[in-house]
């Protein structure tokens, strides 16, 4: 370590320095991989779906109850993973205690499936979907502690990119390694094992995250950073009161959308091999093409949208297209891979276009609330849908499926038109193109906004009090994990819009 | 909105109901076991025969099981046919027909194979070593039977009699529902009143290689020129309603069918169940194989049937065997059991439900429907406003 250069200000020369950018690229690199484990591991049973059915004889139902398990306890977590950080265990802390729970989980899950009980299973998964969610958090929480300023939304992107790759490259590799493994073990127990190599990414992770923790831990020494905590938990129950119509409709579709998303991918392999006569292989690659797409386009379409403003229009265009996308699964055999791709296509349009307008009806001290509501909600509507769906599957088969997630996407549909009525109908604001929001803006604000939202309470102008430039960038900083908390979790991958 | 959306949903409803399988009973049928059978114990020999008449034809069924191979008749005439069976003791000697029938289909399993399946893909291969056990040896019970005038059902077991083992069966079950509709076990075939539902069960076979997998060995036959051959159609279909997972329909037609839409034909899902509760999860594949030429199985209800005319006959066996890669044999469950329906006439093929156009339908109407009076109302609205605006520029 060389301290000599650690106290002198200017541009470090050392890359051993904090504040140096090969150091922090090295720092980006193991921010990526924290999550990677956890993305990886999280599509294992989707990945070898076949062989959760040939070697421990679980039927769709079962297999889908590994899915919605995972979704359970984040119905909670999510509003309380971010403040126990913040409050109790601090980021370092925090990324390696549910680093550890995460890779417990993994663990146990594959120690299940080993000795073929699916109590201990869904006991694994369970644990796996505490550290999961909660981890996203903590890594949002480091990567605003290290970039905070003009790189963040680039690096949060890429940081979320990253993670969805890791789905991606779990829908490449497992079922080779299970081929591999096959030559050595037989039944349920090869199962087992490549599972366990599949856990050997949490372990990864887990070194990654104690490696950060080590640099962190130096650099907020050598920087002289203090840790900025807040004392208060995100989410305050009185703010749902405030909500508007437009918030609750985005809630459903926030549920409503997703729901045929993922449920569709987690239960995709079979539907791939037993309708388009995919083998495993093929199947999984064309499954895992939503998120590989996903991570690959989502950074081009945040810069349409920012370019051309008219959300709802995207969200509904997108909602149609993935309609659209179902139809061509369910009732034609045409190449899955077309129906796949637009699917992904659609799913990051839709992501990019619906995140930001949240933050856009919501003032931004309530965006805490707001976006743990959805994705409370989200959890709660994945957890129950996809038993939902797995009970279809068994007993009506694929195409009610697709029957089902159509209806999902009707629902939807019929939100995104009724956020474009009620939005119309009032200002017409989230439909706007930039240059029509820059000029109402301009023609309508014409005092600080931010300290109004940011002081929300106070709505009498007289009593409130004007923050100092030093509280005011604290309450930025706060503001910033706040919204990079939830919103990271939520969309695959999203350009966050800069605040007015 | 909604008066329109209640009319579109009675509509569908009075169709579906106009097009509904169970809408009557489409032959009038009479089932008889052992007709004419003076010295037949009801217990241990099985012949049933079942007279269905529908408008212009009499579809006859012979179901037996007295010569050891069970074998499945299905015969065509005139209103005016009829069949008398001549026996000696418990064996039927003669078919006498009044008139004789335009045109028969029959299907009988001779043998059971076990072969080592070393390749582990669920096909049974000649190069394969393998075992056959004739069922000649095989003496078969009837268990249950309901012979009324709207349902024809028989549940024969035999048992297959080895050292070791006692507990083997072979179970077989035979219903004729004379209506269309969706058979209540899965894997939900369509049955009609010219075809019956056919369901074949292993129990408990002993099993003689690392991996014994077992495969049923047919001899089918129709009154088809002998030179041309039966056809294997697989169709896919965009709905797996009734068979969760399985989106193909296996036929083997008989040349008059595949040619003339009229025949003999066996259909099935390429699915068997691997436990007595058939779920997804109990599922596997059922293979067939290539058609050969063959002969009639001496001293069977086929060489009997078509004592005289065997030459004219078209004879040709398959096999049909069961299990996928990676499933653990035969051994891992001790049980197999497949489906299938032979019958007359066209193979019947399943439509979109009720419930799947509905779905479409609402979820196409709702939206669409509230887009254009949303729509509406902004137009509206903003026309209103347009209005309001020239009103104060007037009074300024």
């Amino acid at each position: 370590m060389d301290n000599t250069e650690s106290s002198s200000a200017g541009t470090p020369t050392s890359w051993c320095h904090p504040a140096h950018r090969v150091h922090r690229f090295f720092a980006l690199l193991l921010m990526c991989f924290l999550c990677f484990g956890s993305y990886f591991c999280y599509d294992t049973p989707g990945a070898l779906a076949d062989n959760f059915k040939g070697d421990s004889h679980l039927n769709t139902s079962q297999f889908a109850l590994l899915y919605s398990i995972y979704s359970w306890p984040n119905v909670v977590l999510c509003f309380i993973g971010g403040y126990l950080i913040d409050r109790y265990f601090g980021v370092r802390l925090g990324t390696v205690i549910y680093m550890s729970i995460l890779f417990t989980g993994a663990i146990l899950f594959a120690l299940g499936v080993y000795i073929n009980k699916f109590w201990l299973m869904i006991l694994g998964r369970f644990v796996f979907g505490i550290g999961g969610e909660s981890l996203q958090v903590a890594v949002n929480n480091y990567v605003v502690l290290w970039f905070k300023g003009k790189e963040l939304n680039m690096v949060f992107g890429l940081q979320l990119s990253f993670s969805r790759f890791g789905s991606t490259v779990n829908f490449w590799v497992m079922e080779p390694i299970y081929h591999w493994v096959a030559n050595y073990y037989g039944g349920y127990e090869r199962l087992g094992v490549t599972l366990f190599i599949a856990s050997m990414t949490c372990l990864g992770s887990l070194l990654c995250g104690l490696i950060l923790g080590f640099m962190d831990y130096r650099a907020e020494k050598i920087l002289e950073r203090s840790e900025q905590h807040s004392n208060e938990p995100p989410f305050r129950m009185r703010d749902i009161l405030n909500f508007k119509t437009v918030y609750w409709l985005l809630s459903i579709i926030c549920v409503a959308y997703y729901v045929a998303i993922f449920p569709f991918i987690a239960l995709g392999k079979l539907f791939f091999e037993r309708k388009f006569d995919f083998n495993p292989q093929e199947a999984n690659t064309v499954n895992s093409m939503v998120y590989f797409l996903s991570a690959a386009l989502s950074p081009f379409f945040g810069i349409l949208i920012d370019k051309t403003g008219r959300n709802v229009m995207w969200v509904i265009l997108s909602i149609i297209t993935t309609i659209g996308s179902h139809f061509l699964l369910a009732f034609t055999f045409v190449n899955p891979y077309v129906g796949v791709m637009s699917l992904g296509v659609s799913y990051s349009l839709l992501a990019s276009g619906l995140w930001p307008l949240v933050a856009m009806i919501v003032p931004e001290s309530q965006l805490g609330t707001a976006y743990g509501i959805c994705q409370a909600v989200q959890n709660l509507g994945l957890a129950t849908v996809i038993i939902l769906a797995g009970v279809v599957v068994d007993k009506y088969g694929y195409l009610m499926l697709e029957m089902f997630f159509l209806g999902c996407l009707f629902i939807a549909l019929i939100a995104a038109v009724l956020i474009y009525i009620v939005d119309s109908a009032n200002s017409g604001v989230l439909n706007l193109s930039p240059q029509e929001r820059e000029a109402l803006k301009t023609a309508t604000i014409q005092t600080d906004e931010r300290a109004n939202l940011l002081d929300h309470e106070s709505s009498d102008p007289d009593e409130e009090a004007r923050p100092s430039e030093d509280e005011r960038d604290s309450v930025l900083t706060q503001s910033d994990r706040i919204r990079s908390r939830y919103i990271s979790h939520i969309l695959p991958n999203t350009n966050i819009p800069d605040r007015p | 909105m909604f008066p329109s959306l209640i009319r579109v949903i009675s509509a569908m409803l009075f169709i579906s109901v106009l097009f509904s399988p169970t809408n009557g009973l489409d032959r009038k049928i009479s089932a008889h076991l052992n007709p004419g059978c003076q010295g037949c114990s009801s217990n241990t020999t099985t012949l049933v025969y079942i007279r269905g008449e529908g408008k212009s034809d009499v579809l006859h069924q012979i179901w037996d099981f007295t010569k050891h191979l069970p074998t499945v008749l299905l015969s065509v005439g005139s209103l005016n046919t009829s069949l008398n069976i001549q026996w000696i003791e418990n064996k039927p000697i003669y078919f006498n027909w009044t008139e004789k029938p335009w045109y028969t289909f029959a299907a009988t399993i001779d043998k059971l194979y076990e072969y080592d399946d070393i390749h582990d893909t669920g096909y049974i291969n000649p190069q394969y070593p393998q075992m056959e056990y004739s069922l000649k040896r095989i003496s078969w019970e009837l268990q249950e039977s309901i012979l009324t005038n709207s349902e024809a059902m028989v549940h024969v077991t035999g048992k297959i009699h080895n050292r070791n083992n006692n507990d083997a069966v072979i179970s077989i079950k035979l219903d004729l529902l004379p209506f269309k509709d969706y058979a209540v076990e899965l894997p939900h075939l369509i049955h009609t009143a010219n075809s019956t539902l056919i369901d074949v069960s292993l129990v408990n076979l002993t099993t003689s290689f690392n991996a014994s997998r077992y495969a049923l060995h047919f001899v089918l036959a129709s009154t088809d020129n002998p030179t041309d051959t039966m056809h294997y159609i697989m169709r896919k279909s965009l709905d797996d309603e009734h068979t969760p997972g399985v989106f193909e329909i296996i036929e083997i037609k008989t040349p008059s069918l595949y040619d003339s839409k009229e025949g003999g034909y066996l259909q099935f899902r390429p699915v068997s169940y691997t436990s007595p509760k058939r779920n997804v999860a109990s599922s596997t594949i059922a293979h067939v194989s290539q058609f050969n030429r063959t002969m009639m199985p001496r001293d069977s209800t086929l060489s009997l049937f078509f004592k005289e005319s065997q030459q004219m006959i078209l004879v040709q066996d398959m096999f049909v065997s069961f299990g996928e890669s990676g499933d653990g044999y035969y051994k891992q469950h001790n049980y197999t059991a497949w489906a299938y329906t032979m019958g007359y006439g066209t193979p019947p093929e399943d439509g979109f439900s009720f419930f799947v156009i509905l779905i479409i339908s609402i979820g196409l109407g709702v939206p669409i429907v509230l887009a254009l009076s949303g729509v509406a109302f902004v137009l509206f609205r903003r026309y209103r406003q347009t209005n309001t605006r020239t009103r104060f520029t007037n009074e300024d």
